[in-house]
């Protein structure tokens, strides 16, 4: 345990130091987190702009608001978090450089998801709380609820992880996997807004199919004390059995891995 | 192009905002007073966002990542050895996959239009006006992106750019809603910018809430921001190649 503390440490800080020696990115990178969190914010700006509409699938704007801070956060994990290590999967396959992760005598999934790190979208993270922090500023908010999204939201991350990695580790078959990422972000997409805000097929879709409700809707749900029970239990549930069936197929990949010479 | 037909499919389904906007509006339309917001009652709403998201998909441009690409892996340099600008070659693969794109895009627009009930106009002549203006938009996006991709001569970020490119287009072309459902002063930019005549303006004719003559004026102003970008596009294409040939050499 001690050894994956020390390993984490050394990668963050060799990335780092990696990524600080090109300042004027962080320039670029600034633009596309405002870039984001303009789109975001825009969506819901123009819904509540309209006469008459004080309410989107039942969640005021403030609430409403809480949600889009979920998201930018989220969007903020998986840009500095999770999309660097996962989209060089595939390249390490197809040029081999995956015998190099297999072979060291740490877990190999350890090794691939946390050797990167993009400090440059750092600014999401901090644009996500911000909102968050701001429209929690003008509601009711206890101490409890507080608590129950932060533990809601960490299961959140374990389930971005794992559809992450599940669709990255379909890269040892299928060579290129940079589509299906698109593909994800196409409907993660929709959790800027409250899952109420939906048609009931659609609600349901992203309940059970795709669980981006779990990302969004239910920790914002748990700070504002209008979650239900039975969705708060099932957030770590869904979490838990998403993370062992990653793990499995991760394990069973690497089982059929041959390397790229072979 | 027709060897990526999977990822010509992936790709289209990936461009989801104009579907999300969609299904919000329906339900709040199926939830407001009378069923209606501004005159828009849900299948409207379908009717819009289904033309915005069949337009867009015609617009999809990705010329900005090619070429910060080959700028920075010094690919461009054999294309510049031949006797014609490599912009043709770009130009010539998107008009391509465009046309691959049709088929799937007529489909799942099908699939989409009979859940959502939405009714697209059934004057004739919507048809190829919508396409032209498509056709003009295409072409202006194309340029304009080109220009941004150059920056990656100068710049590492150039791929920032293209992305705070899209949020304009995607704000003021009407992605997220008509645009008269904002608020006035950003319409007054609006008319102003070419984006609102090559997404949000065909998607109208498309859901026939636009006559032929704002399909003219819409086609004359997006005539107009061609030759500016036309030259915008060979200002940055020339001075980027002094650069350029100042780091090759």
């Amino acid at each position: 345990m001690t050894r994956y503390l020390r390993l984490l440490r050394i990668f963050t800080g060799a990335t780092l130091s990696a990524q600080l020696e090109y300042r004027a990115n962080f320039v670029g990178a600034l633009l596309a987190s405002l870039g984001e969190v303009g789109v975001a914010l825009l969506g819901l700006g123009i819904v509540f702009g309209q006469p008459g509409i004080t309410s989107v699938g039942g969640w005021s704007f403030r609430e409403a608001l809480l949600v889009t801070g979920f998201f930018m956060l989220t969007e903020g994990v998986i840009s500095v978090f999770i999309q660097p290590n996962m989209s060089k999967i595939a390249d390490a396959i197809r040029t081999g450089s995956m015998d190099f992760t297999l072979l060291k005598p740490i877990d190999a999934q350890f090794g691939v998801s946390t050797r990167h790190l993009n400090v440059l979208r750092a600014p999401d993270l901090l644009i996500g709380l911000g909102l968050i922090v701001s429209a929690a500023s003008g509601l009711t908010v206890t101490p409890l609820g507080v608590l129950g999204a932060a533990l809601l939201y960490s299961s959140a991350v374990v389930i971005v992880y794992c559809i992450w990695l599940a669709l990255s580790t379909t890269a040892f078959w299928f060579v290129k996997t940079q589509n299906v990422a698109e593909l994800f972000n196409g409907v993660f997409g929709a959790a800027r807004f409250p899952v109420s805000a939906f048609p009931l097929p659609v609600r349901a879709f992203l309940t059970f199919v795709v669980p981006v409700a779990f990302i969004t809707t239910v920790p914002a749900q748990a700070l504002t004390g209008e979650l239900a029970w039975s969705a708060a239990l099932a957030s770590p549930v869904v979490a838990a059995a998403l993370f062992v069936g990653a793990r499995l197929f991760w394990l069973r990949a690497v089982g059929s891995y041959t390397s790229a010479s072979s | 192009m027709a060897e990526y037909r999977a990822e010509v499919v992936i790709w289209m389904l990936s461009g989801t905002l104009s579907l999300v906007m969609m299904l919000v509006w329906m339900a709040q339309a199926q939830a407001a007073p009378g069923g209606q917001i501004r005159g828009y009652d849900a299948a409207g709403f379908a009717t819009y966002f289904l033309s915005t998201w069949l337009v867009s998909q015609l617009l999809v441009v990705w010329v900005a990542w090619e070429l910060d690409f080959e700028i920075r892996q010094g690919t461009l340099s054999p294309q510049l050895l031949r006797p014609m600008d490599p912009m043709w070659g770009h130009y010539a693969s998107h008009v391509a996959e465009r046309l691959v794109r049709l088929v799937p895009m007529l489909g799942l627009v099908t699939v989409f239009a009979l859940l959502s009930g939405a009714r697209f106009t059934t004057e004739w002549w919507a048809y190829p006006a919508a396409l032209g203006l498509a056709a003009l938009g295409f072409t202006a996006r194309f340029l304009y992106e080109y220009a941004i991709g150059l920056l990656a001569f100068w710049t590492e970020s150039s791929n920032s750019f293209q992305e705070l490119a899209w949020l304009v287009y995607a704000a003021l072309g009407g992605m997220f809603a008509p645009l008269d459902f904002y608020p006035a002063w950003v319409q007054g930019v609006a008319v102003w910018t070419p984006f609102p005549y090559m997404l949000g303006l065909p998607a109208q004719l498309l859901a026939g809430k636009a006559g032929p003559e704002d399909a003219l004026r819409g086609a004359l102003v997006m005539l107009g921001w061609l030759v500016v970008f036309w030259f915008l596009r060979l200002a940055v294409w020339r001075a980027g190649l002094k650069k350029y040939g100042a780091v090759g050499a």
